[in-house]
């Protein structure tokens, strides 16, 4: 991830618009990125500072490459690679020693004016002797342990050039969103895939119904004391994650800009605007839909043959008691034709009638247990139906039952003709 | 959250304070002058944790039946006290802060505020934090705590992450961890506490619940905008002890001499030609927009090629000044004049204090040294081992150093709160001997404003010029 320090983004209307490289635009950059990525295949055991200044050198083709983003690229590059640190303990310790040996020949001067004064020269010819080695290799181990000396000890190759220009778009974006203080997030399908990653994030969560899915707000803790972009690392590191999610669209709002320059329109700060078809490649694989065999044997079994009025959607509903969700496996809706009305299913908002939701207990460990049957709990007036293995159902034994719920036990698979039934029973037609 | 709701509950939560199960008309009645935010998003009030002084105060009092199971009530028993008697100002430092336990100690380099800090401790026996301004401040508060309180004190930062009792951090590092250990702590103690600014950096008070807070620093002026924020953080400034007062009885009396160096022919040209496009670029663009400002280019410089090599020029142009040719001829001379008394000098740059290093083959203080490397060059210094001594900004506060007599400084940033501090390493009296400290200064360019600049300043008023 890039620093604050290498951060590119320039402001239209409002618009905060991280640097970013495409092939329209920056034809050479696939080039460039080719020769940057040699310099460091053939770089092993340079410095730091060798490949760096490389790397900079090849940029400076670009007659319009900032500063900044020759040091991001040498950072991400250097991501790629592996350093040999220089033994810090050595160098230090041969530092103290030449320092105490150079202490009888202070001051070293240049151009010795009498024969009092040290020569520089002879002075560094006869400590370097002392230690077994010439001056110039003594001159190059002194301060061998310093980051920009460190040497490049291994190279890991992008599969293509594009990759390192992916990595680096990406990356800036990543950057910008450093100073964010509010992410909001429209979600059409991917919304538990996205609300997980938020909660890796470790940020806070304010979530809404919409027509077509949910409204996902993402904060931390101080967020609603003031603007604060102190959650701009935790969306940073959320952005990798998004980019992997389908169906959405997020709109990020920054901090106000230093006083004095002007932000007109926007009075909260400027934002940043991404969504699933911004073209920014994900480093994150898409993470594959956890379907479970017995999930994927009641999917089919439920299409075969149509249960009008109810139909079955995948993971179509949040729960949401303040920082907790619950998102059963499925929910049955009654007449979907009919519109779906937004509603919030927080407690302070009544639920719409005509929907059970579904959730298949996969596991049988007690923490697995304990963690449901708490979400349960905390959603005791909503009609929930479990289906339990029957081998498992022992398990569950003790676990208290809400009005609301039922629990459906079953042998190999999960039949619709079970569940039918209770559908009716937990949501009757009104 | 799934708690009972039948009583209240306070909780500490990631640098905030929540309160649940008390009506909105409770909440604002019993607790008027706390900033209770309603959190819809978690179903509670919310606050900085920085109020909990006041909410346990009110909770106390009021006699109210909530939960609050954060106070660190925990006593921290110091095995033995080795702290020196306390001069009469530290003294009266020590007394007016303890007076309320909520309050910045403005003392000069010098005047042994740690030893201020080491008996509020002693006096508070609470779980503290330290937080100091870099990693070897931090280092440095360890050492003198096992010293002064036979105390090993955690460590968080410099990739360490060993919390104790009392604990010893960065501001960099304490910021950050702050969510997560901000109700450990009773007593937070803010070394150079005027670094305290700074939407992020603020965290590090106002997400912890300290009820005893101590500000230290040498320059917090009345006039400083941050004076107000601190006060908000930490509290007011409880004892203020001005630099003359101390000049002459705890500080050595001090010279500055200031020593103009000239750029060699080579280093003019080049230095001339970069000052030469900077102008025009800058002509050039006030043509266009009469409002173009210098600081607008750093903020162009990074979408736009031009600006980015008018910047690149820029530097160069300060690093020409920063490492002209003759500075390493006056420091063979200054070298040569003070052969036998520690000298330590001043440089702007890492760059510069390596190169020096490597030309005279002198140890320099890097952020790169380790704690025993660093350890071995102070004492070393002191003990006679190596004449001099390098460093850039790291020595710029509060690190404690041998007693010198002499310094140098090689260009630098122009601020008097730099300035202070500077001299403050080399105002270490010892006997009658005086202090001299050089300013190394390129003539006619930037360098000598600034170096102007720095002497105005209520430590600089007997600069004198060395007579050519």
């Amino acid at each position: 991830m890039l620093t604050r320090e290498l951060a590119i983004a320039h402001r239209e209307n409002g618009r905060i618009i991280p640097d970013r490289l495409t092939t329209a635009a920056h034809a050479i950059y696939p080039e460039l990125a080719r020769r940057m990525i040699a310099v460091y295949e053939s770089g092993i055991r340079k410095t730091r500072q060798e490949l760096h200044r490389s790397v900079a050198r090849i940029l400076e083709e670009d007659r319009d490459c900032p500063i900044r983003r020759m040091n991001a690229f040498c950072k991400l590059l250097d991501e790629y690679g592996r350093f040999d640190r220089g033994k810090p303990k050595q160098a230090a310790d041969l530092r103290r020693r030449v320092f105490a040996i150079a202490a009888q020949h202070h001051p070293m001067i240049a151009e010795p004016e009498s024969i009092l004064d040290h020569s520089e020269s002879a002075a560094k010819q006869s400590i370097a002797r002392q230690l077994g080695v010439d001056w110039p290799e003594l001159r190059q181990r002194l301060y061998e342990d310093l980051i920009e000396n460190h040497r490049l000890s291994a190279f890991e190759t992008p599969q293509d050039p594009i990759d390192l220009l992916s990595r680096y778009n990406v990356a800036q974006t990543q950057a910008a969103l450093l100073d964010a203080t509010s992410i909001r997030i429209e979600a059409t399908t991917d919304w538990k895939l996205i609300l997980r990653y938020a909660k890796l994030a470790g940020l806070m969560h304010s979530i809404s119904e919409t027509k077509n899915g949910y409204r996902i707000e993402l904060d931390g803790p101080s967020s609603v004391l003031r603007h604060t972009h102190r959650y701009g690392a935790s969306m940073a590191k959320f952005l990798p994650g998004l980019l992997s999610c389908q169906g959405w669209e997020m709109i990020a709002t920054m901090r106000c800009p230093r006083k004095g320059s002007s932000n007109r329109g926007y009075p909260a700060g400027p934002i940043l605007e991404l969504n699933d078809r911004s073209g920014l490649r994900s480093p994150v694989a898409r993470h594959a839909s956890v379907d479970s065999e017995i999930e994927r044997t009641w999917m089919e079994a439920w299409e075969t043959e149509s249960h009008a009025p109810w139909s079955l959607v995948r993971e179509g509903e949040i729960l949401v008691r303040g920082q907790r969700v619950f998102i059963p496996d499925f929910v049955f809706i009654r007449d979907p034709s009919a519109n779906r009305e937004p509603s919030c299913h927080d407690r302070t908002v009544h639920r719409q009638a005509g929907r059970v939701l579904l959730e298949i207990a996969g596991f049988w460990t007690p923490e697995y247990i304990h963690h449901r049957s708490e979400s349960l709990t905390l959603f005791s007036d909503i009609p929930i139906l479990v289906a339990i293995p029957r081998q498992t159902a022992r398990a569950w034994d003790g676990v208290p039952w809400s009005p609301a719920h039922r629990k459906i036990l079953f042998g190999r698979h999960l039949k619709p003709k079970d569940v039918l039934p209770i559908l009716e029973e937990l949501a009757p037609n009104p | 959250m799934t708690q009972d709701s039948t009583t209240g509950a306070i909780r500490f939560d990631a640098g905030t304070l929540t309160l649940q199960g008390l009506p909105a008309s409770a909440v604002k009645l019993l607790f008027s002058d706390v900033p209770w935010k309603w959190d819809p998003r978690s179903d509670c009030w919310r606050c900085d944790a920085l109020h909990y002084r006041r909410i346990a105060e009110i909770v106390r009092l009021c006699q109210i039946d909530l939960d609050v199971p954060i106070a660190s009530e925990a006593s921290v028993v110091f095995p033995s006290m080795n702290l020196p008697p306390l001069r009469m100002e530290q003294q009266n430092g020590l007394a007016a802060w303890l007076s309320t336990r909520n309050g910045v100690v403005v003392m000069p380099t010098g005047t042994g505020k740690t030893e201020v800090a080491l008996q509020a401790m002693a006096e508070s026996r609470c779980t503290t934090l330290i937080v100091a301004p870099v990693r070897d401040l931090m280092y440095q508060w360890h050492r003198r705590i096992l010293r002064g309180l036979s105390y090993d004190a955690g460590i968080l930062g410099d990739s360490v992450m060993n919390i104790r009792a009392v604990t010893v951090t960065t501001y960099a590092s304490a910021c950050i961890h702050m969510p997560k250990i901000g109700d450990r702590f009773d007593l937070l103690i803010f070394d150079e506490c005027h670094h305290l600014t700074g939407p992020i950096r603020s965290d590090a008070a106002r997400q912890s619940i300290a009820t005893q807070r101590l500000g230290l620093t040498a320059t917090l002026e009345p006039t400083d905008a941050a004076m107000e924020h601190i006060e908000h953080l930490i509290g007011p400034v409880v004892y203020r002890l001005p630099i003359m007062e101390v000049r002459g009885k705890t500080l050595a009396d001090y010279d500055v001499v200031r020593i103009p160096v000239k750029l060699n022919p080579p280093e003019r040209a080049r230095y001339d030609l970069l000052a030469e496009q900077i102008a025009s670029y800058v002509y050039q663009r006030r043509e266009e927009d009469p409002a173009f400002q210098w600081r607008d280019l750093s903020a162009e410089s990074l979408i736009d090629g031009t600006a980015s090599k008018i910047l690149k020029a820029f530097r160069e142009k300060e690093s020409i000044e920063e490492r002209a040719e003759e500075k390493f001829r006056v420091l063979e001379d200054l070298f040569r004049l003070h052969l036998g008394s520690p000298i330590i000098v001043f440089t702007g740059s890492n760059l510069m204090a390596r190169e020096i290093s490597i030309r005279f083959l002198i140890p320099c203080l890097l952020s790169h040294c380790g704690k025993r490397e660093r350890l071995d060059y102070l004492e070393g210094l002191r003990d006679g081992v190596y004449p001099a001594l390098i460093a850039n900004q790291v020595l710029d506060e509060g690190v404690d150093l041998p007693e010198v007599k002499v310094a140098v400084i090689l260009g630098g940033k122009a601020t008097t709160r730099q300035a202070k501090q500077r001299l403050g390493r080399i105002l270490r009296r010892r006997g009658d001997a005086r202090a001299t400290l050089y300013e190394v200064v390129t003539e006619d360019t930037n360098e000598v404003k600034r170096s102007r600049k720095r002497r105005r300043n209520d430590a600089y008023p007997r600069a004198r010029h060395r007579p050519s």
